[in-house]
């Protein structure tokens, strides 16, 4: 099970970023980008420590699944990509969608049932520390009010 | 359970590399959990897994890279080549194309890994060379020259049956601890595709077996 967390938290080198933003750029700036270099670029962004560029990955990777409506060997990268890029930065109802997408096409695939599996277990372990900041937060409340009575109580003995 | 989150001396890092449909994620997975898994689909970008082994006495993680063989992924898993301590070159015996190609597959990694990387070619699905109609299209022998004159080591195998594959996961292992041994592989160079953990104190490190001394 920590094999795929560590595929989750593997980044992309700086110079490969790099690279494959200047093809894309290169590509827009002529007029018109193949999927290949949206893709690689997306990819790389995906794959980035930093959650403005996984964002922008997210939103190449749909902007190519829309566009690839005839390839459906494409769109099960894409879908497999919006969902890890999703996971990266804790969006992880989003990424359920997409690996559930994926499923309908490919019921049995066992790479991304492994990454919905970590989902999964990514957002229960998320959603336990919320809990236990908000019991922090709520005995911080009681503490405090607490207090505020007791002062109230000694004051009022006066 | 041990007290440190480490139970192994070292990782190295693979790579498995080589056409679509050769069955590296098949060979991976016949590694890792010891089974096959029968009409595997095309591998999504990378896969990923793990497996500690034995290598003279030490523990060993082996971190192992599978890349989808799709010509639109190569692009971007070649950054996946960088700091490999191993690299297992697959093609498949019933498929000469597959052979064909390995020369680029070669270059890659040569160009791409370091000069200490231990590059192990495997001939896959040598379980379809049954003696009554073999579906075999390469020799072993020719093969066998390729790796010879690349220096490159060599086994048939298959994923189905698992033969040879623990092998050449641990040969490869066992050339890689003999080059930290001799000290051609440099532990500390960034890009050796080995990590070594310090054992943790107090933990599983055990000293000698002698009373102690006190």
């Amino acid at each position: 099970m920590t094999d795929t967390e560590d595929l989750l938290n593997e980044t992309v080198l700086p110079e490969d970023l790099k690279k494959y933003e200047k093809v894309y750029h290169e590509q827009l700036h002529g007029g018109s980008v193949t999927r290949q270099a949206q893709f690689n670029y997306a990819w790389c962004l995906v794959r980035s420590k930093f959650p403005v560029d996984i964002r922008k990955g997210i939103i190449l990777l749909e902007e190519l699944f829309r566009s690839a409506a005839d390839a459906e060997d494409e769109r099960r990268d894409y879908l497999y990509y919006l969902a890890l890029g999703n996971c990266r930065i804790k969006e992880f109802s989003a990424a359920l969608q997409y690996t559930s997408a994926f499923l309908e096409i490919e019921p049995g695939n066992a790479q991304v049932k492994t990454l919905e599996e970590v989902i999964r277990k990514k957002m229960e372990k998320a959603e336990i520390q919320e809990g236990i900041k908000g019991i922090a937060i709520i005995s911080g409340v009681v503490l405090a009010l607490g207090s505020i009575v007791g002062l109230g109580m000694a004051l009022s003995k006066k | 359970m041990s007290a440190g989150p480490y139970n192994y001396e070292y990782i190295f890092k693979y790579i498995i590399i080589g056409d679509m449909g050769v069955g590296k994620s098949c060979l991976l997975h016949q590694f890792t959990d010891k089974k096959f898994m029968a009409d595997c689909p095309h591998t999504i970008g990378v896969e990923f897994g793990t497996r500690i082994i034995d290598v003279a006495g030490q523990k060993v993680k082996l971190q192992i890279w599978d890349t989808a063989g799709q010509e639109r992924f190569r692009a971007v898993t070649r950054s996946y080549y960088r700091g490999a301590a191993g690299a297992l070159m697959v093609y498949d015996i019933t498929r000469r194309s597959t052979y064909n190609h390995l020369s680029s597959w070669l270059t890659d990694t040569r160009t791409l890994t370091n000069p200490s990387t231990v590059i192990f070619l495997i001939g896959n699905k040598c379980d379809l060379d049954s003696a009554d109609g073999s579906q075999r299209d390469v020799t072993y022998e020719e093969a066998k020259q390729f790796a010879d004159e690349n220096g490159l080591m060599f086994v048939e195998a298959s994923a189905k049956t698992g033969d040879n594959v623990e092998e050449a996961f641990l040969e490869t292992a066992k050339k890689i601890y003999q080059s930290i041994q001799d000290g051609r592989l440099d532990l500390n160079a960034a890009e050796s595709g080995v990590q070594h953990k310090p054992p943790q104190l107090g933990s599983d490190f055990t000293p000698n077996k002698d009373p102690c001394s006190c």
